[in-house]
């Protein structure tokens, strides 16, 4: 797992002070340059009081976990369009737009989000003020609060979730822009002779 | 009124009544407190035969009701009212609070009529003719008639022609705050919740067809629990 080309493990040499900084998982640039690439381990970092790693370097090798979802922590603001095909969590703030079409877009329970948001799978726990759009399907948790279009193929809503916009349905992986609420759809003939009954029979009380 | 031109769906059921196995007591069983909605029935009786028909429902959305209607091809959009309406209320306390008096008259500003303006010019902002139904539960019991009125204005307006529009009437002020969620085509779920309003009012007959005066036609179905169901044609 933590194989290395030889030219690049150094000689042993007295740990500096920076070598004494734990290992993490965060995705940040090497700083070791000849450094191989390495699969992120499956253990969470050891803390550096307990050390594992033979060599100084290997100790300030850091790792890339390129399955773990890319996050926008709390305190972070970004504006603008959010576009890849990487899973994303946001705890933060977003304007803009998000498009990750082939992938799932978390809005954590601190995100605030003023963006219309298309990916292929959506779960919201915060608060979106913009149209959702899913090829999959779309979580509403109970700390949610939305104010926007909805649509997609299949839709989740806990008790307790705000909502404040319309639903609609598609079939799954269909791609379908939001239809305006202007359009209403023009009412069949029959509904057309019931109204027209009632009103010509009918008598305001 | 002749609400007879389309085929009748089957003979209604009691207004109120068990729909699951179980004791009935009066407006609802009580482990699922549920209750037949005679108006419900005839509400999606009159939109039936819309294709893709837009429905409005104006308490909070339940997996359930979102369910129910898009299994039926509709599009549903909710907008709860009322929660809009207490967190409007609260934000502008706080900021009356915290703006200076010598502007205008503190108790002008807090008027009711001019709070419902205010709230109207960002709530139920839809384009006209944009919903084929909308469901406004028991909501205008809970709001002043200033309120109730400038809602109703708004609701026609949105309202598609021969569109309709179902709301509940407590016959006395209800023991509990309920919010509704549709089980079936004439079952209603009344689901408890914490209290986003007192109960304002209890509207005589007279009264409520004052508030649906635009509206070209009506039809109210009492239930045993003494709400009146009341369905309004636009």
């Amino acid at each position: 797992m933590w194989r290395k080309s030889n030219d690049a493990r150094p000689s042993p040499q007295p740990a500096s002070r920076a070598a004494e900084q734990p290992v993490t998982t965060a995705p940040v640039k090497s700083t070791a340059p000849a450094a191989v690439p390495i699969p992120a381990p499956e253990k969470p970092p050891v803390a550096p009081s307990a050390p594992v790693f033979p060599s100084p370097a290997a100790r300030s090798v850091v790792t890339h976990d390129t399955s773990a979802p890319s996050s926008l922590g709390p305190g972070l603001k970004i504006r603008g369009e959010l576009s890849g095909s990487s899973d994303l969590y946001i705890d933060g703030e977003t304007e803009g737009s998000i498009t990750l079409l082939d992938s799932r877009v978390t809005i954590g329970p601190s995100g605030r989000v003023q963006a219309d948001v298309e990916a292929r799978e959506i779960i919201i726990e915060g608060t979106v003020q913009g149209n959702l759009k899913a090829r999959e399907s779309i979580r509403l948790t109970s700390s949610s609060k939305v104010q926007g279009g909805i649509l997609t193929p299949r839709m989740g809503v806990d008790d307790g979730a705000k909502l404040r916009g319309k639903v609609e349905m598609t079939r799954a992986g269909e791609t379908k822009g939001y239809s305006a609420a202007a359009k209403p759809a023009a009412p069949a003939a029959a509904y057309k002779a019931a109204v027209a009954s009632s009103e010509s029979e009918s008598s305001k009380r | 009124m002749n609400w007879m031109a389309k085929s009748r769906p089957s003979a209604a059921a009691p207004a109120i009544a068990p729909t699951k196995p179980g004791p009935s007591s009066g407006a609802a069983n009580a482990s699922l407190r549920v209750r037949t909605s005679n108006g419900l029935k005839e509400f999606l009786w009159l939109m039936s035969d819309v294709p893709h028909a837009r429905v409005l429902d104006l308490g909070p959305v339940w997996q359930a009701t979102v369910n129910f209607f898009l299994d039926k091809g509709y599009r549903i959009s909710t907008d709860d009212l009322l929660g809009t309406w207490k967190e409007f209320v609260s934000a502008e306390e706080e900021r009356l609070r915290a703006a200076p008096l010598t502007e205008e008259g503190y108790s002008a500003r807090l008027s009711v009529s001019s709070l419902a303006d205010k709230f109207l010019e960002n709530a139920l902002q839809y384009t006209e003719n944009s919903f084929h139904g909308v469901l406004a539960w028991d909501l205008l019991d809970y709001f002043d008639p200033a309120v109730s009125a400038r809602i109703m204005d708004r609701l026609f307006d949105i309202l598609h022609p021969g569109g309709a529009v179902l709301a509940l009437f407590h016959s006395r002020a209800p023991e509990r705050f309920h919010r509704y969620r549709i089980i079936d085509t004439q079952t209603v779920e009344l689901v408890s919740a914490s209290t986003l309003a007192v109960h304002a009012r209890v509207f005589q007959n007279r009264e409520i067809l004052e508030l649906f005066a635009k509206f070209r036609s009506s039809k109210t179905f009492v239930g045993r629990d003494q709400v009146r169901e009341g369905l309004f044609l636009k």
